[in-house]
């Protein structure tokens, strides 16, 4: 069957999957290996070479949306995540375009309200086929709202169940998660389940049973494995997983693989097929793609780990995917990588305390929580207090997690643990991310973070049921204005989806494209380091016509400037770029902030030469009407009145009589009367 | 072939217009010579003229307006007549009586005229006197309570001007009583910053009213015509922004009765060369005399396309004591011509100024279009001028081909490095109203907010190269670290 799935239903799919009794895969590549291994930096101008290989490689699916991408194309790329996928939706044919979405979270960091993700789902429904959903609770609720659109949206959804290996996540814990899965789905005809392994935890065996426990359940379901391959057992658990019954699985190119993101394709499919099994999959177009990969892949190597190599120990610390190299950088650049091993450690023994999935959010709490505590410790009692903070610790679990057991000193180190829990920690011991999958973490673990008053916080604040229904609605209406009011113009409504996730991203990349255009145009080094020398030139194509920008010269930084002069399309322009630091030297002109009512910026640039009029000279505390001017600017003769936008007091005048002014400069506050009493 | 008028002319302007009158010396074989200030001494007309002489520092009080200055330019470069163009010293008639004392030929109305119709005042009473209707006005201005009773007299709102005013300089419309304080003041100051001189007349401000002014033509030997009307409503503070010719608003009938009451006025006041006298028409049709223009417009050129005649080159004949070779009879309008004032004003900015280098410069060209123009790419538009670029001229049959035309050439036209009125005047040309010839002075201010809305876009390949720049001068890329 070679004939394209796009364009299918989903239960079309899904059959067409079951009855063909083959293997099937995903490509990882462009989303989750660029995000285990490369911090999601690869450049549309590269993944757009691989769009034709991997569209005739036979793939399911390639996942080149979600997870922290959208975000990060906002922040870093200065990628349009719709302009992304719809490039990809418009040369793939015959494989389908996956997104992953964090359930509430959707493509961000909290939990947003329900109005919220069915707007971002539907905004990416004409684009993404395969909807690959999870829930750091497992907290199948949660997912709803995004199982809703999907499936009224006739797209593919594929939910999943967090893995874990661990006592509490036995066979009978993950039944009960399908079947709650299933019932959400109205059943399996128009679902595929990822068992998602993001550390790359389980072993062989354990995922053999797991699968084949849920395939006893539920014959007919089709299952994903998805694992990343940090403890380095990658390919024999996905041979495991195929043996019980698993159909589709996750895979990168050959030269995308390194340590933390999924297993090279070509030699995962060779020994499945050794074993046996059909798979499909065109090993020559694969094997283009690589050396399309192992031409741009050099591009990135600022962007991998410097801390390099399989990590058998994930199966304690448990931390997923690109977190666990990036926790050892960020440990470098902030001082404490010897402090490293004991906070593993220590990341091991609080997955016994406080019980969740290690993904997005839950990885990034279980990391600053201690992250900090180590720290705390280290600098407290030096290195004898962690080593009796362990000692602690280890007592604790081998009295079957007796406080009793401890000494007062013993139990007073426990009860300080989370005494600085992050606003993230305490939401989540108050269940405002869910119910916690294994029930709440004891007394003690509330006593540490919230303090003596722990039982009326919990009994106030703790949820017991679905935070989103305690969650109300957003006022579209209002976020829309008030973006509209930072951004300076109307936003359409995909820029509001971007918006809604993550506000500041979203309005600094749309200013960034409204001065630099769309950079994605750029090749992946240009893109990096510009030009280097006179001489060097690079084509580019807008609208489909050619353009030409050639490096004349870069001038001697002089007074934070250098001046770059570049040939656009045969006509020389000059540049001037201030150099970093030069920003904070120069004089800094406070702007106006045109969504702030009272805020009076200078439309134009002029010389203010009357404050007040010739009538009523104002200073500050001096009362508006609305309308009123409050100061006179002169512009090549001609006189501009500025007049308050509202009735008020003057809180501050910012300029003074015979200043230059700047285009959006703050003339002036007004405020509110102050109240008279 | 008949010998030149003159021998030299002296342009004592700058911008598109010296550029402009430079065309026809050299048609006629005259040389031309131009004055520059410091700021000038690249720009084009300063390249475009046969010689060049410095005037001073950039200033235009120093330089342009410098009479002594001018003078001994235009005498030591050995013209033999002055051209003043348009602004500077175009109507004063001080500076026509020292061009003439020195022994040149000053190419506009004598200094006696101009004195008449430059005070706002003197040129209303002598227009009335010889027939032409004008507004209820207020002469002798003292102080606000005058006004406020004038107003109760002729009712609001009321408009203040200044007796030596020109270009919408220093009027201040006032709706209301209480407004009438504020607005003397600030009129009056701006009057005397721009013209040297506080005094300010009132007249009656007519609502919704049309902008329509009569091009005429005399020469020193009591011959008038009149070259028929333009329409400026299109005008924002009184600055026009879009002219035409012929206006919508005009039955041959009307042009032809309004026609022969400017020339029996200009008759009667003995004028000579171009001029122009300005109408405003009410909603109902009575027109109202503006005052007169006694010297070249920055719209001529919209009458030009329809009538055939380049009118600074009849300037020069006239000046030079030619009797005008044609009579009324002779004048066939044909068609429609539009003109836009590319100006270095941000619409989006409350028309702020904008100058700098001009790094990009795609002037149009094609059938029908017609550029008159002071810039070139690389040019850099000084600080203290006005903020006159280009302007650009479309001809058509009618007045919707000609429409048609303008905006095929507004696409056409790119500039890069300053903000200009390209993207309001698209805007502009593709309004119902206007399409509809429903236009009023009030057009610009009441669709403001709708007219400023489009994006200001910068070429994509001009942003991205920003781009290279910056990542090449930081030798990375701070944006994606």
């Amino acid at each position: 069957m070679r004939g394209g799935l796009r364009g299918k239903s989903a239960k079309r799919i899904v059959k067409a999957i079951r009855d063909s009794g083959e293997i099937w895969l995903t490509n990882t590549g462009p989303r989750d290996t660029s995000q285990s291994d490369y911090k999601n930096r690869f450049t549309l101008h590269d993944m757009s070479r691989l769009i034709p290989v991997y569209n005739e490689s036979g793939y399911f699916s390639v996942e080149v949306h979600g997870g922290a991408r959208l975000h990060q194309n906002m922040l870093n790329n200065k990628i349009d995540p719709f302009r992304e996928v719809q490039l990809w939706a418009s040369g793939s044919s015959r494989v389908l375009i996956q997104t992953l979405i964090r359930a509430t979270n959707v493509w961000g960091y909290r939990m947003y309200p329900r109005n919220v993700v069915k707007l971002a789902v539907r905004s990416f429904l004409e684009t993404v086929d395969v909807w690959r959903c999870f829930d750091f609770l497992n907290y199948v609720p949660n997912m709803a709202p995004v199982a809703e659109e999907v499936l009224k949206g006739g797209r593919i959804f594929q939910p999943a169940i967090s893995f874990n290996e661990s006592p509490d996540c036995s066979d009978a814990y993950f039944l009960r998660v399908v079947k709650e899965i299933v019932a959400l789905c109205g059943g399996t005809d128009g679902i595929i389940l990822c068992v998602k392994d993001m550390a790359g935890l389980g072993s062989p065996d354990r995922i053999r049973r797991l699968i084949d426990a849920i395939l006893q359940k539920h014959p007919d379901l089709l299952i994903l494995y998805h694992r990343h391959a940090t403890d380095g057992l990658v390919i024999p658990a996905m041979a495991a997983a195929a043996q019980a019954g698993a159909r589709l699985f996750d895979v990168t190119d050959d030269a995308f693989s390194r340590f933390y993101g999924h297993p090279p394709v070509r030699p995962l499919v060779r020994y499945l097929r050794e074993l046996g099994f059909s798979v499909r999959l065109d090993m020559e177009k694969a094997g283009e793609a690589t050396d399309i990969i192992r031409g741009f892949i050099r591009g990135y190597e600022m962007y991998e780990s410097p801390y390099k190599g399989f990590s058998h120990d994930v199966v304690t610390h448990r931390m997923p995917g690109g977190a666990f190299p990036s926790s050892f950088e960020q440990a470098e650049k902030g001082g404490f990588l010897d402090l490293m091993p004991d906070i593993l450690k220590g990341m091991a023994y609080g997955n016994r305390i406080i019980k969740y999935f290690d993904v997005t959010p839950g990885s990034q709490i279980t990391w600053t929580t201690w992250a900090g505590i180590v720290q705390r410790v280290q600098k407290e009692g030096g290195e004898s207090g962690v080593r009796k903070l362990f000692q602690a610790l280890e007592k604790y679990f081998q009295a079957g997690e007796r406080m009793e057991a401890l000494s007062p000193a013993e139990e007073s180190i426990l009860l300080g643990l989370y005494a600085r829990a992050t606003d993230d920690l305490k939401n989540l011991l108050l269940g405002k991310l869910g119910p916690l999958p294994f029930g709440w973490p004891k007394d003690w673990v509330y006593r540490s973070a919230f303090g003596e008053e722990w039982r009326e916080r919990v009994a106030a604040d703790r949820l017991e049921s679905s935070p989103l229904s305690h969650l109300p609605e957003e006022d579209l209406g209002r976020a829309r204005e008030t973006m509209e009011a930072e951004l300076g113009r109307p936003p359409t409504d995909e820029e509001f989806v971007l918006y809604l996730m993550h506000p500041k991203a979203a309005t600094d990349f749309l200013k960034f494209r409204q001065m630099y255009g769309d950079t994605t145009v750029l090749p992946t080094a240009v893109w990096f380091y510009g030009l280097k020398s006179p001489g060097d030139s690079v084509l580019v194509t807008l609208s489909g016509k050619p353009h030409v920008i050639s490096l004349v010269s870069i001038g001697e930084g002089v007074g934070g400037i250098k001046q770059v002069v570049l040939s656009v399309d045969n006509i020389m322009h000059v540049f001037p770029v201030e150099l970093p630091g030069a920003a904070h030297a120069r004089k800094t002109v406070r702007k106006a902030n045109p969504a702030v009512k009272g805020e009076v910026g200078s439309s134009m640039r002029g010389t203010v030469w009357r404050i007040g009029t010739k009538d009523r000279v104002l200073k500050e505390g001096d009362r508006l009407r609305k309308g009123e001017e409050i100061m006179n600017i002169e512009v090549m003769k001609t006189e501009n009145a500025v007049k308050s936008p509202v009735e008020g007091v003057i809180r501050e005048l910012c300029v003074a009589v015979n200043e230059t002014v700047e285009v959006g400069q703050l003339l002036a506050v007004i405020g509110p009367e102050p109240d008279l009493q | 072939m008949s010998p030149p008028v003159f021998r030299k002319i002296f342009i004592a302007n700058r911008g598109e217009i010296a550029c402009r009158a430079v065309r026809p010396c050299r048609e006629l074989g005259i040389r031309s010579v131009v004055g520059y200030s410091d700021c000038d001494e690249l720009s084009l007309h300063v390249k475009l003229a046969d010689e060049a002489v410095r005037l001073g520092p950039s200033p235009a009080s120093m330089s342009y307006l410098d009479i002594d200055a001018v003078l001994r330019a235009a005498r030591d470069s050995g013209c033999d007549a002055v051209f003043p163009g348009y602004g500077f010293l175009a109507e004063n008639p001080d500076f026509a009586e020292a061009v003439e004392r020195e022994g040149m030929v000053f190419i506009g109305p004598p200094a006696r005229v101009m004195r008449i119709l430059g005070d706002k005042i003197a040129a209303r009473r002598a227009l009335s006197a010889s027939g032409v209707p004008v507004t209820p006005g207020l002469e002798d201005v003292e102080n606000a309570e005058q006004i406020v009773a004038f107003g109760k007299r002729v009712g609001w709102p009321l408009i203040i001007k200044a007796t030596a005013g020109g270009g919408g300089k220093g009027m201040r419309k006032v709706s209301s009583p209480h407004e009438v304080e504020e607005g003397l003041q600030a009129a009056r100051s701006v009057a005397e910053k721009a013209f040297g001189k506080a005094s300010v007349y009132v007249e009656k401000f007519i609502e919704g009213a049309r902008h329509i002014e009569f091009q005429f033509l005399a020469d020193r030997h009591g011959n008038v015509i009149h070259l028929g009307e333009r329409e400026c409503s299109i005008q924002r503070q009184h600055q026009k922004l879009v002219e035409e010719a012929p206006s919508s608003l005009l039955t041959p009938e009307v042009r032809k009765r309004m026609g022969a009451v400017v020339v029996r006025a200009m008759k009667e006041v003995g004028y000579e060369t171009a001029g122009t006298l300005e109408f405003l028409v009410d909603r109902k049709g009575k027109f109202f005399a503006l005052e007169v223009n006694t010297r070249i417009q920055v719209e001529h050129t919209v009458t030009e396309m329809i009538s055939g005649f380049d009118i600074i080159r009849k300037m020069f004949k006239i000046a030079g004591g030619e009797r005008l070779s044609l009579t009324q009879g002779d004048v066939l309008l044909r068609g429609h011509a539009i003109q836009c004032r590319i100006n270095a004003e941000d619409p989006k900015h409350g028309f702020a100024p904008s100058f700098g280098r001009i790094t990009f410069l795609r002037q149009i060209s094609g059938p029908f279009v017609r550029t008159e123009s002071g810039i070139y790419q690389g040019w850099q538009v000084p600080p203290y001028y006005d903020s006159l670029l280009s302007k650009i001229c479309a001809v058509g049959k009618d007045r919707d081909t000609a429409i048609e035309r303008m905006r095929r050439a507004l696409r056409e036209f790119e500039i890069w490095g300053v903000k200009t009125t390209v993207r309001l005047l698209k805007e502009i040309l593709s309004h119902p109203d206007f399409v509809s010839g429903d236009i009023h002075t009030g057009f610009i201010e009441e669709n403001i907010a709708h007219l400023t809305e489009y994006e200001d876009l910068e070429e994509e390949i001009f942003k991205v190269a920003k781009f290279v720049a910056e990542v090449s001068a930081l030798g990375g890329n701070v944006h994606g670290a």
